[in-house]
């Protein structure tokens, strides 16, 4: 029942500001890129051969790892904010055993990122399939890649979540933690590529094209555990953080 | 019967001692004033009591149990602590119902506690909206959620107008007299002097008076004497508190009458009045307080003044 208490009140305090809408606004911005990349875009030679088969539009829609990167700055805004405003103190004192409330803390965030990412991706889909009808090709995913999508981005959108709140648990300056967010995921992968070229299969960009059947680079369990890995480590070091550190 | 302890305190900020040995008890059915100047310990301590931050060494306890273990914190104290905690971005009413989620509170409790502090009207505007005022009755209807036996309050009465004041001191009474153990931290002197019973004074992180008010107020001892700085050494020397009063007598503290008399007489000082003397709290507080490090601002326009004396 504490689990369920703290995972609603968690639930609540995420609702009842406007951080979700703020980040509904750029899925809705994406999404509309994307249809007007498949309505105006064309290849090098002028065709839109980009949308001819099930496969190319399966990879142009497949939102798995931009919904790693959204959500991972809707959990580090999420949990860092706490900090910032001191709402972490009244957390704190209703539920003592930190490690407990940072869970659940990290729980609803979780939800939170998995709900953004499931939006994310139907909304381009949806814009995928408003924009073919302007060209000369139909939609053709099938509700077999349509599932797989949807299931790897609310996986993405977990992982991104408990990665950013495990950032923001650490560092609990809402700047310093987004910075780290962009640091992880935008500048650590590409610089563990160019010194290690074989991490190239075990950065999120690559695991998620792999769990959204775009790619077979490694296998489907190797990419999921790795996937997990990287929401693990800043989730551990955020509860560790948390237990360690005096609250304010 | 929910007595407050804090045994043996010491924290530590890197090098600097802000908690030295601190030790006192509140107890039940008694409004407790906690007093110090600025960045004496009052908050660190509630801090350590609240497990909000760990103690060097010793420990801290509600009815012999450390805040972490105790069954139904939410539901046994209530605080309010500086600075406030709220997002601006949420409703009075929301920020309350995430409290009663948390705690397991009925959510009725979050509009009865809303009507009772005067913020029913508020309930659905911003905290970024609030005074300072509201934002501190919304703190106070946070506290009371739960209807506990015990309240913490840091500097509750911040911001309130003097209705809100009389309100806050009304409540505290109350719930005083119900049994119940309120321990509230307050530069409000007079506020303090009206409202409590007990006063913990810390100075530098160190205890310096513990005890019922009315006591300590009548501690004092009005001495004239024709040798005043003879016999203030005398007195400091042996621990006692020495200034010196508004008509060139000196208040004494710290040492019972009939020791003064004594000691006066063994040194050969004559007296001519020995008389008990009760204070205002503003004068204990700065008896208590007065070895206090002054704020770096204030020395060097202490200084920057008295290089100008000098200089006329």
């Amino acid at each position: 029942m504490t689990w369920l208490r703290l995972i609603r009140a968690e639930i609540r305090k995420l609702t009842t500001t406007k951080l979700p809408w703020g980040f509904f606004a750029v899925l809705v911005i994406l999404a509309a890129l994307d249809a007007t990349v498949v309505m105006f875009g064309t290849d090098m030679d002028g065709s839109k051969t980009f949308i001819s088969t099930a496969a190319d539009q399966q990879s142009l829609v497949a939102f798995a790892f931009n919904a790693m990167l959204v959500t991972a700055l809707f959990g580090t805004i999420a949990v860092a904010r706490e900090y910032g405003h001191n709402t972490v103190v009244p957390m704190f004192l209703a539920c003592p055993k930190r490690v407990r409330a940072e869970l659940a803390q990290m729980a609803a965030v979780l939800l939170g990122g998995v709900a953004l990412a499931l939006i994310g991706q139907a909304l381009i889909i949806g814009a995928l399939a408003i924009a073919l009808p302007s060209t000369e090709y139909g939609f053709l995913l099938s509700v077999g890649d349509i599932t797989r999508l949807l299931a790897a981005s609310a996986l993405a959108g977990a992982i991104g979540a408990v990665l950013g709140a495990g950032l923001g648990a650490v560092i609990r300056n809402l700047g310093g933690a987004v910075t780290a967010a962009v640091l992880v995921l935008f500048i650590l992968p590409p610089l563990a590529v160019q010194l290690v070229n074989e991490a190239a299969s075990w950065i999120p960009a690559t695991l998620f094209v792999v769990i959204s059947g775009v790619s077979t680079e490694v296998s489907l369990w190797a990419a999921l555990m790795a996937t997990t890995v990287w929401a693990l480590l800043p989730a551990a070091a955020g509860l560790v953080a948390v237990q360690r550190r005096d609250v304010v | 019967m929910h007595q407050l302890e804090i045994e043996h305190v010491t924290k530590r900020y890197g090098h600097e001692v802000v908690l030295d040995d601190l030790s006192f008890s509140v107890v039940s059915g008694r409004v407790t004033g906690f007093l110090g100047s600025n960045g004496a310990g009052k908050s660190t301590t509630m801090k350590i009591l609240l497990d909000l931050a760990s103690a060097d060494s010793g420990h801290a306890s509600i009815a012999g149990t450390r805040y972490r273990d105790l069954k139904d914190p939410a539901r046994t104290v209530g605080v309010v602590l500086e600075p406030n905690a709220f997002h601006p971005g949420r409703s009075g009413r929301n920020h309350l119902r995430i409290l009663a989620d948390a705690s397991g509170f009925a959510s009725d409790r979050v509009d009865t506690m809303l009507e009772a502090v005067g913020l029913a009207h508020a309930a659905e505007r911003h905290v970024g909206a609030y005074s300072l005022g509201m934002r501190q009755r919304l703190g106070i209807a946070a506290a009371l959620l739960g209807d506990p036996p015990v309240l913490v309050l840091d500097e509750p009465g911040n911001g309130l107008d003097p209705q809100g004041i009389r309100w806050l001191r009304d409540l505290l009474r109350e719930r005083a007299s119900a049994g119940g153990t309120v321990f509230v931290s307050s530069h409000l002197l007079a506020e303090v002097e009206h409202l409590a019973d007990e006063v913990v004074v810390l100075s530098n992180g160190q205890l310096v008076a513990t005890g019922e008010l009315a006591v300590l107020q009548k501690a004092g001892t009005a001495v004239k004497t024709l040798s005043p700085a003879p016999l203030t050494e005398l007195l400091v020397a042996a621990g006692a508190t020495v200034r010196e009063g508004a008509e060139g007598e000196l208040i004494v503290r710290g040492m019972p009458i009939a020791e003064i008399g004594e000691r006066a007489c063994t040194a050969g000082i004559a007296l001519h009045e020995l008389s008990p003397q009760a204070g205002s709290l503003e004068e204990l507080f700065l008896d208590w307080t007065k070895g206090d490090a002054i704020p770096a601002v204030d020395q060097a326009i202490a200084d920057a003044t008295e290089r100008k004396a000098e200089s006329l």
